[in-house]
């Protein structure tokens, strides 16, 4: 399905290059009733050198250290050495659900910015992110992709539109290593099971008097980590083709009762109940949580916006327990706006490469990014899930090995495990609707002694399939 | 006027002369404006004049009202041009579960409010009224609160209430036996809490109303009084607060309407939880129109803000209705 | 939202400006004789800002209050409104100064004695750094002179809009002006919120303009303006002024730029004061329009972005940014304090 504009673009574009590409440009936007399915393998013209561009883009987190901020602003001078014409301009940001509506409404969003994969879909059904197959093609390594995280970002044309870019990611059970030890754990033996996890909260809350065990709550986390917990155990949280709210399943009663148990009963989630994602990890690099699950890349947040001491830090796996568990994954898309002109999108696709894909299949852009992080004490190293083959993903590791300094040893309760575990992901339809649904009954449960977890889950499972419903409304 | 002078000039465009009757009342000589007239007697300058005024409402108060009104009949959503819905987007806002929720709620708070927030500030000012000394002093302590900036004072009560025996209030509650409270992780001293902050940052304002009104009560009522052998009770209750009845009724509604419409305190303080036990009505609209993920529901947040904007309109008719008779009585 | 609404602000959702004061403001008639004038306080303080008489503790030297001279002298009621008001001044400054001290206090302890001794007064010593790394580091510095930036513009448009609307209303008063001012005063009754949506929009979407205002300061400072409660307040007062003054500058031959300049703001120098300082600190106070206009972090006033690093930033830090952006709107008071008090009892009396 090209649209007119689409062509319009790519005559313009013609014209106002050298004239050698036009004819493989046009015939593109002729074949419009072909094979719907395959992506073009034509390349879009590249950026002319004598083009000036300038580029928005998104940067890091707000309140970021000023190392982080530091290495940043070295990318983006070596990036601009080696593409003279082109000035990138970052802005810190910070994805939430609740303002990225609103910033793309505004319009205020960069012209490079990063969504969940869940996202994708739904912008491009509402042409707000622009094609970025044809400048794709121009990458060495386009065919390289991980089609499983590809097709995210794909549109129902078979373009890609949105490119798979960083924190792709499989949740874990983060752990503080030193509370085990206090608490009399082997913080080399982290948990396995959910029971076990129950047993060694247990052990943290009443040895030391902290949180052993914490699970976010607010604006939408509390429905993330609950589907993961759902995930975990074997249940789903919609139909296959996205069409119902399934909430009511068992795995998720389990979860639920896991959590009332941890809490009610041996009393050993703390006093807190009102974290979100920062929350959380505010409290955790502070001490005050024995385990939680988040994302396994928080490491890198944890280091940037938190102070962590990394000798603390333990990360294993989620425990998984029934026929059909998965570990939720996810990740970050790079999107391009849709009113980005073509010399933006040329230019995007030069920063995408270099700043999230380039150094995962080139070893010297590897070495110098870690080298560049080093030297500004950010992270290097920390795991990650590839966005490439694993092969791929290995040989990478070899390159940055040396400026490892993520205390990786100390995660290879995950590490060793993840590659065979099955991956599932994130509810495809009004995700965050789903995740706003559940979080109330996550904090009810929490906050309220006898919380009647079938009725919670009933009255959310309403809301949600209303979510699903009115999807797009 | 003489007839005469009712004839057309030359240079004259005012051509709605009315026609010229040689007897009966002299014709009414209707000048049209002409732009040299108008621009003569400052038409042009009070033009001028009024134009901040004219382009700032315009643009930021009436037309916005107008087009709240209209948009909660549409589907708005920015990409494509609005379309018409009719009932829809108040269809789909009253069959919303969490709606009557936020109704309970945000009448408890608004209770709550006015339980805490009323009395307290009429018993203050009518003590402070009776201070001799140092009566600055008094004022300047009752509205300090008033003029911190709520979110610095959300932020600061935030930490306050952690619910850690650590806490700030647990310690001190601590000191007396009770406690540690959950506070605003609890679903049932949630509100209570955002309430008593609610009520701390703005009963300085109410104090100092009241105190104004105070001054106003004329003398010779209670000199009157002493003379029929009032005490003080008798004369505070029958001829202060009676003297009051004024600003009480204003305050009073003025209250509801204002705690009707809290967003601020659910917002920082607990984001609506636990389990919706602070989603408000505002809280809703706000979560309609810019908290949903990819795209608010503009037509939802319209179509809820024009339906609270009307009840609010009819209690207030009603209010003053049945206020306007007792003054009377 | 402050409730009940104090004269400074009712909405909490909404700019400072459009429909501020929420329905049922009883603003009698407006445009007809100034109805205040009646009320005992109105017309005391308007007489005497008239005058140019620095208002004294006029707000609290009214006629004599319920107590008489006799009862005073009785043993008994001495004691017990005496003990009253002792008790009333200790609960005041527990509950209205207590939390403000306590930040000051926070605000240089270091951040593990604020989470394990919170009440303890200091027991390892003094961390002047937390202000220094709020100042600096957590840059709190460029988010104050961002909430300056915003208050002055805001304050600026307020007073334009005021004072001209006001004049036009209330001396030039043209024949439309009757609409208008009924119009001006319907948005009082008109709660905040139905604006929010709509002027977003018109924010993301200006007409003439264009370009869309989000992350200008304009997209504050223009709606701010829009406040129904200024341009009455203000054209109530221009009514209290004696026209004579303005007859004598019209036969002087002031045309009504000069009448305007040279002869009724001079005038008018009281109420600018009280809308001046109620426009400053709603200002400072404004967190939902900022945070839904300004969205680029390096805009953002204090009020939007101390929320958004709560979770990144240190507990004693995070603190001592919250004291620093407290301090500026508590000095402005209590240097103040009159014209605060007097305009906060103004605003009762115009609803009265």
């Amino acid at each position: 399905m090209k649209s007119p504009r689409i062509t319009l673009a790519f005559t313009l574009v013609g014209a106002l290059a050298l004239g050698g590409t036009l004819a493989a440009c046009s015939s593109d936007s002729g074949s419009g009733d072909g094979d719907k399915n395959t992506p073009s393998a034509t390349a879009a013209p590249t950026l002319d050198p004598n083009t000036k561009v300038t580029l928005n883009v998104v940067g890091l987190l707000p309140g970021s250290t000023k190392e982080a901020q530091q290495a940043l602003a070295d990318e983006v001078t070596e990036f601009q050495n080696q593409y003279p014409n082109i000035t990138v301009q970052t802005h810190d940001y910070e994805w939430k659900a609740t303002t990225f509506a609103a910033d793309l409404a505004g319009g205020t969003l960069p012209t490079v910015f990063e969504i969940p994969f869940t996202d994708a879909k739904t912008l491009i059904a509402n042409q707000q992110i622009s094609d970025m197959q044809g400048y794709v093609n121009q990458l060495s390594y386009a065919s390289d992709f991980n089609k499983n995280l590809l097709q995210y970002g794909q549109g129902p044309d078979g373009d890609v539109y949105a490119i798979p870019a960083k924190s792709i990611y499989a949740v874990g059970l983060h752990y503080n290593r030193d509370l085990f030890t206090k608490a009399g754990l082997d913080p080399d033996k982290p948990p396995t099971t959910w029971d076990e996890v129950r047993t060694d909260a247990k052990a943290i809350a009443d040895k030391t008097g902290q949180a052993g065990f914490a699970q976010m709550s607010q604006s939408g986390t509390g429905g993330w980590q609950l589907t993961v917990d759902t995930y975990a155990r074997g249940g789903r949280v919609e139909s296959e083709d996205g069409k119902t709210a399934t909430l009511t399943n068992d795995a998720t009663k389990a979860s639920l009762q896991f959590l009332q148990d941890l809490r009610w009963t041996d009393n050993s989630m703390g006093q807190n109940f009102n974290y979100d994602w920062a929350g959380i990890n505010q409290a955790f690099a502070a001490g005050k949580i024995g385990m939680y699950t988040s994302g396994q890349d928080v490491y890198t947040a944890l280091v940037q916006a938190n102070n962590i001491d990394p000798e603390t830090y333990g990360l294993t796996m989620i425990p998984l327990e029934g026929d059909n568990s998965g570990v939720l994954g996810g990740g970050t898309m790079a999107a391009v706006s849709s009113k980005a002109t073509d010399d933006e999108k040329a230019a995007a696709i030069k920063w995408i490469d270099f700043h999230y894909l380039r150094k995962y299949t080139n070893e010297q852009a590897a070495v110098t990014n870690a080298k560049t992080q080093v030297a500004s004490k950010q992270p290097v190293g920390t795991p990650e899930l590839p966005i490439f083959s694993q092969a791929q993903y290995e040989k990478y590791q070899g390159w940055i090995k040396p400026y490892v300094n993520v205390p990786l040893d100390q995660m290879t309760g995950f590490t060793s495990k993840i590659f065979d575990a099955k991956l599932v992901n994130e509810p495809a339809t009004a995700t965050q609707d789903v995740y706003a649904a559940l979080d109330p009954v996550v904090q009810a449960v929490l906050t309220k002694k006898d919380a009647d977890i079938d009725k919670l889950l009933a009255d959310a499972n309403t809301k949600a399939q209303r979510a699903i419903d009115s999807a797009g409304r | 006027m003489s007839a005469a002078s009712a004839l057309p000039r030359s240079g004259d465009r005012s051509d709605d002369v009315v026609a010229v009757r040689a007897d009966g009342p002299p014709p009414v000589r209707r000048v049209r404006r002409n732009p040299v007239t108008w621009v003569r007697r400052g038409g042009l300058s009070t033009l001028v004049f009024a134009l901040p005024v004219l382009v700032v409402f315009g643009v930021f108060s009436w037309w916005p009202i107008v087009r709240s009104v209209v948009m909660s009949f549409q589907k708005t959503n920015l990409v494509a041009p609005a379309t018409w819905v009719g009932w829809d987007n108040f269809q789909y806002v009253l069959t919303d579960p969490d709606l009557p929720t936020a109704i309970r709620n945000t009448l408890y708070f608004a209770l709550l409010a006015l339980v805490i927030g009323f009395p307290i500030p009429l018993v203050a000012a009518v003590l402070m009224s009776s201070v001799k000394r140092l009566k600055g002093l008094y004022s300047v302590l009752a509205y300090l609160p008033v003029v911190v900036p709520p979110v610095v004072a959300v932020l600061l009560w935030k930490f306050f209430y952690d619910g850690s025996a650590d806490g700030v209030f647990n310690t001190i509650l601590g000191w007396v036996g009770l406690g540690p409270y959950a506070w605003l992780s609890s679903p049932t001293l949630a509100m209570p809490s955002l309430v008593v902050e609610a009520t701390w940052a703005a009963a300085g304002g109410t104090v100092i109303i009241y105190l104004a009104a105070l001054i106003g009560v004329p003398g010779e009522l209670y000199d009157a009084a002493e003379v029929d052998g009032a005490g003080i009770w008798r004369k505070v209750w029958h001829v202060t607060m009676p003297q009051l009845r004024g600003v009480l009724f204003i305050t009073f509604i003025l209250q509801i309407i204002g705690t009707v419409q809290v967003f601020l305190e659910p917002y920082l303080f607990t984001g609506g939880g636990p389990a919706n036990a602070t989603l408000t009505i505002l809280l809703m609209i706000y979560n309609y129109a810019f908290g949903r993920s990819l795209g608010g529901d503009y037509g939802a947040a319209t179509a809820l803000s024009v339906m609270l904007a009307a009840f609010l309109a009819i209690l207030s008719l009603i209010y003053f209705k049945l206020t306007s008779s007792w003054s009377k009585s | 939202m402050t409730y009940p609404p104090s004269s400074e602000d009712v909405s909490g959702a909404v700019p400072q400006g459009a429909g501020r004061l929420a329905v049922g403001e009883t603003l009698t008639a407006g445009g007809d004789a100034p109805s205040d004038l009646q009320n005992p306080v109105g017309a005391a303080v308007l007489a005497s800002s008239v005058r140019g008489k620095k208002r004294k503790s006029s707000q609290l030297d009214g006629d004599r209050g319920f107590v008489s001279e006799q009862d005073w002298r009785r043993p008994s009621v001495n004691a017990t409104m005496k003990t009253l008001h002792v008790i009333l001044l200790v609960l005041l400054v527990v509950v209205g100064v207590g939390p403000m001290l306590l930040l000051a206090k926070f605000a240089i302890t270091p951040t593990q004695d604020i989470i394990r001794t919170p009440l303890a007064i200091f027991p390892n010593g003094v961390r002047w750094a937390n202000l220094t790394e709020a100042w600096n580091d957590v840059e709190i510095s460029k988010y104050f002179l961002n909430t300056i930036w915003l208050a002055l513009g805001s304050w600026f448009m307020q007073l334009l809009v005021a004072t001209t609307g006001g004049f036009v209303l209330s001396v030039l008063r043209p024949k439309w002006a009757k609409i208008v001012n009924g119009l001006v005063i319907a948005t009082l009754f008109v709660p905040s919120v139905v604006l929010l949506v709509p002027l977003y929009l018109t924010i993301l979407d200006p007409p003439v303009l264009g370009t869309s205002l989000i992350n200008n300061f304009f997209a504050v400072w223009l709606p701010a303006g829009a406040s129904a409660f200024n341009v009455v307040l203000v054209a109530r007062f221009f009514d209290s002024l004696p026209r004579e003054v303005f007859e004598a500058a019209k036969v002087d031959g002031a045309g009504p730029f000069r009448l305007f300049w040279s002869v009724v703001l001079p005038m008018s120098k009281p109420i600018l004061g009280v809308v001046s300082v109620f426009a400053f600190i709603a200002s400072w106070k404004d967190f939902l329009w900022p945070m839904l206009v300004l969205k680029d972090p390096s805009k953002q006033p204090l009020s939007v972005r101390l929320p958004a690093i709560a979770a990144q930033t240190d507990l004693g830090v995070f603190l001592a940014a919250l004291a620093i952006s407290t301090l500026i709107p508590v000095l402005l008071f209590l240097v103040f304090q009159r014209l605060f008090l007097s305009g906060a009892g103004l605003g009762g009396a115009v609803k009265g």
